[in-house]
């Protein structure tokens, strides 16, 4: 054996005996604080998902203060304990492995995405812990046989826009839209909102004109545009996150193109969405789970107090993530307990059974955990946010054709 | 320009005439003897095989299945990046496409997983052949290029086609041993990732003393006098590419067996391929042990960075403070750096570390000045190292 | 494909290929005077994009006046890092180690910009944001043209500097021989700094033409690498005309096939034409002999 070789051997192992204690050292598990609830989450508060991701965490933190204020979960204080996942799925399995055996945490919430809900929740399953979540609404999320999984949200995507799609089929044939326009980024939550409503609109028999899909990190959508505005389609429909929206929108404006219909998941729900296009957003359409306005009597305090912590209303992430705890201290405080181990199971076999009341109203699962009701419509009008689907909730007229943006 | 190994180049000439009698008993006075460097290696593999009795919880455990599976992956590249000196930033293609073929063929062909994964190594060792041969024809920057290139292609193939791969709703392999508890699968995988790593381990150790090693090596330091000197310099880079796509694969399917989930951003991703980069130099990428101890601080970094500085950028940083360092101050890795250290604190001792040409030339001139102590074998050991006499030389002499 | 909607990728398309010949001429540049491939740049030019929608933010001002500022310090840090990072790099190992330093760089200005302002993607509001006009029945948004334009006279003054200063002939000469440049009495060092600062600087003016039309995040910078090294190879490793060339017919390549094939399969001409330059003709479609050797 080379001398270079044994040198390097006592290096080697001089470096990992080290490097072992290091990781060892790292953090320590928490020692007998039995009157707190500890709560993991793991978030992406940097890269792609960073934007809805710290809308998440905003509802978090409300929710906590707004637990905290009212004593608590059985008495103890709620704390929360937040790891950054980077917007990386290794990263998130990482986390929450982390949260579970080294902090040891009492209870864990959901990340935001579907693409990393389902390796996190993997792992909240094998360690046995339940699982509400705020943001994994794609089908894959609910075919992978999770039994801990509950989705904190009225409806799961591919029902986001049902409300839309059952008044656009009950308009008289004369009035309808008669073309579909359809741009839809591939991630399996934006894809779910858009085909769900794309599928029911061609089963009524509108003619799908442009059907595009694009990769996340696509930074050219002029030809999306184009392509669009060439098929002069009476609606468009854009499967998208957030910047994606932002920028078909605007390329759309660009080329002059004036739909009688637009609807776009996610980005119009977001506070960020109207400073990037300013006023021209008139007549947009977009699914949400949620309004600042519903009379559900928590959400009347979980507004004001949003808006006494961070100044402005809160949107659907916050919302969710509102909701969130708000299903978890249900099941805590109607079982009893809050811990890891037999407790866990205590909690999925409450919330199995039983419907919880949230600030986006009674929630309730079926056997995979997929919430059993529908979302909202909301639309730009005369410049607010205003619900306009179903009719009984409706808190302005719904506006067809959109005027000009 | 003063990086440890400039000076050491500046120094050598003045130092050596001095030293050179003494140049034995100097290295022997800071290198311990061979039974301890036997216990050294023998306690260092303790500590590995032992870590999983040692991590207090399933978390470090699981840390320790990320250590193991980085150091496989950052051991492969060096095959390539080491030997060669050719610096791919794309090897998280290979990864991807192990991990992707095992998963592949599990859910296909429902074959055994391990079978899946050594034929999904077979597979990508296929595929690499075409590949090589056209990402070889160019060097330096064009081939850094290529590989990232190739990264981002695969991307946008594994994404879109989505019959195949699952696209973007990613792809699920089962669990191999499907009723394990979760700690219990981190230790069985920890293990069977220090298997790999033993394998590629041995199978650097066997080539860095071949005839093939030293053309390698050949090719490193120039490879048109290398051309000149007969090495047959595109297969022998084709080879050593192979082999360092072939681990680098073999380690994506068993991170895809532990993991369960893929998604193409996450394994087509130019970070992975840095992660490798980085961990191989900081280590030393042209030492058996680099990688692996590169692995190990890195590794051990990231988790801390995360567990420190968890909600902000910061870890990205971190992490780009240490690549920066790294490249500028020890380019060699920190194994050299800390060996060029010790020497220069302890007695004055010679450097049998690779050396290039310009200072190998210093060298000799300096050491044909000094060179009336007969007993002095430094400068053709020096050479040795790209030299298949070169092993003899050192053995002999330990 | 109708011929208007054939018209209208047309058009975009030469939009599109103006901005990826300003944000590819630096990384061309770079290469010609240093042998680096500097992984940093478009990191660089969503820094740009940041400072202008930081600029607009705080003074209201239009944020093509914030190149007033930003163009003369990003010529300053190039000349710095090109002085104090890349020259204490080991000459044998140059081109490897200095990818791996920018890639670096690149992370500490993505991390820096999460630090400073959020992950939060961020667009500038302008008022003229979606105005357009009729061109022969396509539309042509005002946006891209100014930063069409922007891109035009950048490279023009580029070109100007590289045919007809003393300077421009001792950069070419630097770029073109470095050592028979010192023969004749050319300090190539300085040149290189000088040059390496023209490449960022270019860097501030792309940034901010991708800042008028486009929605910015810290890690934007990862999308747009890869088909700016493609374009770069393609024009010739050092080529400024070339990479002029390649990007305008990739740009205008992406767009027509994107029409035909959607986006996902458009993006990979970038990746196609770049093994297919390095098959055929290594040293590029448009110029420079340099590509074969580095």
């Amino acid at each position: 054996m080379g001398m270079r070789q044994r040198r390097a051997l006592s290096w080697a192992a001089a470096l990992s005996a080290s490097a072992l204690l290091l990781t060892a050292c790292a953090g320590d598990p928490r020692g007998g604080q039995e009157d707190t609830v500890l709560i993991g989450v793991s978030l992406p508060l940097t890269g792609d998902f960073s934007e809805p991701g710290k809308g998440v965490q905003r509802g978090y933190e409300a929710w906590v203060e707004a637990v905290n204020a009212n004593g608590g979960l059985l008495g103890r204080r709620v704390e929360l304990l937040i790891l950054d996942d980077q917007s990386a799925a290794d990263r998130v399995v990482q986390d929450y492995e982390a949260l579970i055996a080294l902090h040891e945490v009492d209870l864990v919430f959901g990340p935001f995405s579907t693409r990393l809900v389902i390796p996190s929740a993997r792992v909240a399953e094998e360690y046995g812990m339940l699982f509400v979540e705020p943001a994994g609404a794609a089908n894959e999320v609910f075919e992978q046989g999770f039994e801990n999984l509950f989705y904190a949200a009225p409806a799961v995507a591919n029902d986001h826009y049902n409300n839309l799609a059952d008044h656009i089929l009950s308009l008289p044939e004369g009035e309808r839209p008669q073309t579909v326009a359809v741009a839809s980024m591939d991630d399996p939550f934006a894809q779910a909102t858009a085909y769900g409503l794309r599928d029911r609109l061609a089963e009524g028999g509108l003619e799908i004109v442009v059907d595009e899909e694009y990769p996340p990190n696509t930074t050219d959508f002029s030809s999306i545009a184009a392509k669009i505005n060439a098929s002069d389609a009476d609606m468009v429909i854009g499967g998208t996150q957030y910047q994606d929206a932002v920028n078909i929108i605007v390329q759309l404006q660009q080329l002059d193109y004036q739909p009688q219909l637009a609807a776009f998941s996610t980005a119009p729900t977001n506070p960020e969405f109207t400073a990037a296009i300013g006023s021209r957003t008139e007549g947009i359409l977009a699914p949400t789970g949620y309004t600042p306005d519903a009379t559900y009597p928590s959400n009347v305090e979980f507004v004001e107090l949003y808006q006494e912590m961070f100044g402005t209303l809160p949107s659907e992430d916050e919302a969710n993530a509102y909701t969130t705890g708000q299903v978890v201290a249900a099941a805590v405080e109607a079982v009893g307990c809050a811990e890891q181990g037999e407790c866990q199971e205590r909690l999925v076999d409450w919330l199995g059974e039983n419907e919880v009341e949230t600030i986006v109203g009674p929630l309730s699962w079926d056997d995979r955990g997929r919430p059993e009701g529908a979302h909202l419509i909301q639309q730009f009008v005369d410049g607010e946010v205003r619900i306009v689907l179903p009719e009984e909730t409706r808190e302005a007229d719904f506006v067809f054709p959109k005027p000009e943006w | 320009m003063p990086n440890a190994s400039d000076t050491e180049t500046v120094r050598a000439p003045g130092a050596r005439p001095a030293a050179a009698g003494s140049a034995r008993a100097g290295r022997g006075g800071f290198l311990l003897p061979p039974w301890a460097r036997w216990a050294g290696l023998a306690l260092g593999a303790a500590l590995v095989l032992l870590f999983p009795e040692l991590s207090p919880n399933a978390y470090v455990l699981s840390a320790g299945v990320i250590v193991a599976s980085y150091a496989c992956t950052a051991t492969a590249w060096s095959f390539m990046g080491g030997f060669t000196g050719y610096v791919s930033l794309g090897h998280a293609a290979f990864f991807g496409l192990g991990a992707y073929g095992t998963g592949i063929l599990i859910r296909d062909l429902d074959l055994q997983p391990f079978l899946a994964w050594l034929l999904s190594g077979l597979i990508v060792l296929v595929i690499t052949v075409p590949i090589g041969i056209a990402a070889l024809r160019v060097r330096g920057a064009s081939f850094v290029i290529v590989s990232i290139s190739f990264v981002l292609i695969l991307l946008l193939v594994f994404q879109a086609w989505e019959g195949f791969t699952g696209g973007a709703n990613g792809l699920n392999v089962p669990r191999p041993f499907a009723d394990l508890y979760r700690p219990d699968h981190h230790r069985i995988f920890y293990y069977l990732f220090v298997a790999l790593l033993a394998a590629m381990l041995v199978s650097w150790w066997a080539i860095d003393r071949s005839r093939f090693g030293a053309g390698l090596k050949a090719i490193r330091e120039d490879e048109d006098k290398a051309e000149a000197l007969g090495v047959p310099t595109r297969d022998y880079k084709l080879a050593a590419y192979l082999v360092s796509a072939t681990f680098t694969a073999l380690a994506g399917g068993m991170y895809a067996l532990w993991f369960g989930d893929l998604d193409p951003i996450f394994q087509f991703s130019i970070l992975l391929g840095a992660y490798m980069v980085l961990m191989a130099l900081l280590g030393g990428a042209r030492h058996l042990f680099g990688p692996l101890v590169g692995a190990v601080v890195v590794g051990s970094a990231l988790e801390y960075f995360k567990l420190e500085f968890g909600d902000t950028q910061l870890h990205l940083v971190a992490t780009a403070l240490l690549l920066g360092v790294v490249v500028l101050f020890m380019p060699d890795g920190v194994i050299p750096a800390a060996t060029a250290l010790l020497r220069r604190l302890g007695p004055q001792a010679s450097s049998i570390r690779e050396i290039t040409a310009e200072e190998l030339l210093a060298r000799n001139r300096a050491a044909s000045g000094g060179s009336a102590d007969p007993a002095d074998p430094l400068p053709t050991e020096g050479a040795g190292d790209s030299d298949p006499a070169g092993p003899g030389n050192q053995r002999k002499e330990g | 494909m109708d011929g208007t909607l054939l018209f209208q990728s047309l058009v975009l398309g030469v939009l599109l290929g103006g901005l990826y010949a300003i944000l590819a001429a630096g990384l061309t540049l770079y290469f010609g005077v240093m042998r680096v491939v500097m992984i940093a740049h478009s990191a660089f030019v969503i820094l740009a994009a940041y400072l202008a929608w930081f600029f607009h933010q705080e003074t209201g001002l239009d944020p093509l006046f914030s190149m007033v500022l930003t163009v003369p310090l990003f010529f300053g840090i190039g000349v710095l890092m090109q002085r104090l990072l890349i020259t204490r790099l080991r000459p044998a190992t140059l081109t490897m180690m200095s990818v791996l330093l920018t890639f670096a760089i690149a992370l500490l200005i993505e991390g820096l910009l999460g630090l400073f302002w959020s992950g939060t993607q961020r667009r500038i509001q302008l008022s003229y944001s979606g105005a357009n006009f009729e061109f022969f029945g396509a539309r042509v948004a005002v946006v891209k043209l100014i930063a069409f334009g922007l891109a035009v006279v950048a490279l023009a003054l580029l070109f100007l500097l590289m045919k007809k200063t003393r300077f421009g002939q001792a950069l070419r000469a630097t770029i073109q021989h470095k050592e028979a440049a010192q023969l004749v009495g050319i300090k190539t060092d300085r040149v290189a700094g000088i040059g390496f600062g023209i490449g960022l600087a270019t860097a501030a003016v792309g940034g901010t033409a991708l800042s008028l039309d486009a929605t910015i995040y810290p890690s934007l910078h990862w999308s747009w690498i890869g088909p700016l090294m493609a374009i770069i190879v393609v024009g010739g490793l050092g080529s400024i005309p070339g990479t002029a060339i390649a990007a305008l017919v990739l740009g205008i390549g992406q767009s027509l096939l994107q029409v035909e094939l959607g986006t996902t399969w458009a993006q990979t001409l970038f990746y196609v034409a770049l093994f297919a330059t390095l098959m055929l003709r290594p040293q590029g479609f448009f110029g420079g002999r340099l590509a074969q050797r580095f």
